[in-house]
């Protein structure tokens, strides 16, 4: 139907990944501007958006068992953390004290994922039975039991304090620590870890988009929007809440690999409660239950301090004369945002831009 | 035999501790439907008020501490009104999520004033002496632990009290029953909100002093400690006071008899239970409870229609 794009002649049609011609074009132009930047970025500037990156990642997994299946997982750092683990140990290099066995990155990936998974598969017999807060306190307990065990299992992590080093950025054989020549262009390592995580990014995207119109993601529709509804009309609950789970610490896992192999070591005492809690805080701050939700809170989280400090070399203000230190500052403003996008914007940053962009759509009548 | 009457001793006081939090989260959680996680950054707010009063600005210590107790309890008091009462029949998770919020913001003033060293908490008996502690039979008590008991057994009194006999603790008990039908009977359910925070605020404020006192100091990481309420109120219930002490009294004595007993537990078990296991212990027994009766062991099981 030319010219009336909201018209939809069949289901296949509304529940297409890209609904209409403006989406797709949106999306190329968004991708392929991603990609430019990239040759253009300062090593800051790219650092910075890789993590956005694999932040959003871990963010969509959260997104799927809190969002779509209206699940409270308050440990999905905890999950972030076992992946970040089983690729140090499938892809590090073994010293005296931890153990690595060097292996390509085609395999350490997957598996990280499929580790964290299998955690969270294991945790569903629990997870299951249980629901609303009381599920947010077990998975609570979960979070520190994971940073006991991380914190003792010195062979594997390091030891509290001292942490290790994580996997070898080694692709097909190709060793991409020291970057690649491709024809007469140099990538060095940067550019590399962000082209592979915006592709990371956008298929985990694209694949969340396609999971809401499955017979899984709207089995978890039903389950968030009434679970005992949900089992009545035949929805298998175990099946699709451990599923949920498995899925999301899959997205964590993937992410923490990636996430640690970029900043190239890490540390038990890093995935304590904060880190769980900051997942929760931006998919609560971009929009839960939503697609692009998480992505613009994942954004939003890394590139806020960035803009604190331009701010404050704006204003010339020097870092001493300030009562915090950036950290606290960062700290307490995020705060601030869960707060003030719970009382006055519930739907998040996803909510702000849905507005906005429904009344561009309108322009210039009110609707 | 001593060993194991001073494990149940010191599981008993941190019982006592974790009591005065779990009761808070209790009557907060009976009475709005929210689980409120600012309650840990509430007690260690507290501890620090008391710290500042008594250590640095030189205070006696009796007044620092009555001070310090209300002042949290208005602190407590604040929160509610700016950040909870819009909230107000939001879905839970929204509102526990929003706590968290408040948890971040009032740890991140607290750690920054408390910086890297440790703080004391000043001398509550300065004849006696809070750091000290009295031999009894083999068994070595401290005041502090003892001090720990009986306030939480005189709070736990009054509480009861208050609740059996005053107008506002029977007003608040119609409030936690049923919302709507405690407003048509004229009670103010907004100042009853208030009043929970306030007692909650107190409560925690009690605590916080109990587990920073002496030589536990006052930390970056003194808030865990207070976290550590949490699984007791599971254990509980989250809608039972009866099941919050009783919580708290099986967390503490696990505790106790963990920190004491690791080396025969690791004997029995045959691996290395690892470092501070004591610590993890509450939560493991959560674990376990919660697979058993999912609405802990006091806890009303919730009814809902479809």
């Amino acid at each position: 139907m030319r010219g009336r794009p909201n018209l939809y002649t069949d289901y296949s049609k509304e529940s297409a990944i890209f609904s209409n011609n403006t989406q797709k074009v949106w999306f190329v132009i968004v991708v392929i501007s991603a990609i430019v930047f990239s040759f253009f970025a300062s090593d800051y500037w790219l650092l910075l958006l890789t993590t956005a990156f694999l932040i959003a990642v871990a963010s969509w997994g959260l997104n799927i068992v809190s969002g779509f299946a209206g699940q409270i997982n308050l440990a999905h750092g905890f999950f972030v953390g076992i992946g970040t683990y089983t690729s140090a140990i499938i892809g590090g290099i073994a010293t005296s004290s931890v153990i690595g066995y060097e292996l390509d990155m085609i395999i350490w990936l997957p598996l990280s994922g499929i580790a964290a998974s299998i955690v969270g598969l294991m945790i569903a017999p629990i997870t299951v039975r249980l629901k609303g807060l009381n599920l947010g306190l077990v998975t609570l307990a979960l979070v520190f039991i994971g940073s006991h065990l991380f914190s003792n299992f010195k062979t594997v992590t390091g030891g509290a304090g001292l942490g290790r080093k994580v996997a070898k950025l080694k692709l097909l054989g190709v060793d991409l620590e020291s970057g690649i020549q491709i024809g007469t262009y140099f990538l060095d390592k940067n550019e590399i870890l962000y082209l592979i995580c915006l592709a990371l990014c956008i298929f985990t995207g694209l694949g969340v988009k396609n999971l809401i119109r499955t017979r899984a993601g709207r089995a978890y529709s039903a389950i968030r929007d009434g679970d005992i509804a949900a089992e009545a009309i035949g929805i298998n609950i175990f099946r699709y809440k451990s599923s949920a789970f498995a899925l999301s610490s899959f997205f964590g896992g993937i992410s923490g690999a990636m996430f640690f192999t970029v900043s190239g070591g890490v540390e038990p005492g890093t995935f304590n409660l904060l880190y769980s809690i900051i997942f929760v805080a931006i998919v609560v701050i971009g929009g839960a239950g939503t697609v692009l939700g998480p992505l613009f809170g994942a954004f939003f989280y890394t590139l806020f301090p960035a803009f604190i400090l331009v701010a404050i070399k704006a204003l010339e203000i020097s870092e001493q004369s300030l009562p915090l230190n950036l950290g606290q500052i960062e700290r307490i403003l995020f705060g601030l945002f869960i707060i003030l996008f719970l009382i006055f914007e519930p739907r998040g940053l996803w909510g702000i831009w849905f507005r906005l962009r429904n009344y561009f759509k309108a322009w210039p009548f009110s609707y | 035999m001593t060993i194991f009457l001073q494990a149940t001793v010191e599981g008993l006081s941190l019982a006592a501790i974790y009591s005065l939090v779990a009761i808070g989260f209790v009557l907060i959680y009976k009475s709005m439907d929210v689980l409120s996680f600012a309650q840990p950054a509430l007690a260690v707010v507290g501890a620090g008020i008391i710290s500042s009063l008594a250590v640095d600005r030189g205070l006696p210590f009796i007044p620092a501490l009555l001070l310090a107790i209300i002042l949290t309890g208005v602190l407590s008091l604040i929160i509610e009104r700016t950040f909870l009462r819009p909230m107000v029949g939001e879905p839970v998770f929204s509102v526990a999520v929003l706590t968290i919020g408040i948890d971040i913001l009032l740890r991140t003033f607290l750690d920054s004033w408390i910086g890297i060293n440790p703080r004391y908490l000043g001398d509550p008996f300065p004849t006696y002496g809070t750091l000290g502690s009295v031999n009894v039979g083999g068994i070595n008590l401290k005041y502090l632990e003892i001090a720990a008991l009986v306030t939480a057994i005189v709070l736990i009194t009054i509480l009861s009290i208050f609740f059996k006999r005053s107008k506002y603790g029977v007003a608040m008990r119609a409030t936690s029953f049923d919302q709507e039908a405690a407003l048509a009977q004229g009670i103010n359910v907004g100042r009853i909100f208030g009043l929970v925070w306030f007692i909650a605020g107190i409560l925690a404020a009690f605590s916080g002093f109990f587990m920073t006192g002496g030589f536990n100091t006052l930390s970056q990481f003194s808030f865990v400690k207070a976290l550590r309420a949490l699984p007791a109120v599971v254990i509980g219930g989250l809608d039972s006071i009866p099941g919050a002490v009783v919580g708290s009294i099986i967390i503490g004595l696990t505790q106790g008899y963990v920190a004491y007993y690791q080396f025969q537990l690791e004997g029995i078990v045959g691996i290395s239970l690892g470092n501070g296991f004591s610590l993890l212990a509450p939560y493991l027994i959560m674990f376990v409870i919660l697979i058993f009766k999912p609405d802990g062991l006091f806890g009303t099981e919730e009814v809902e229609r479809v």
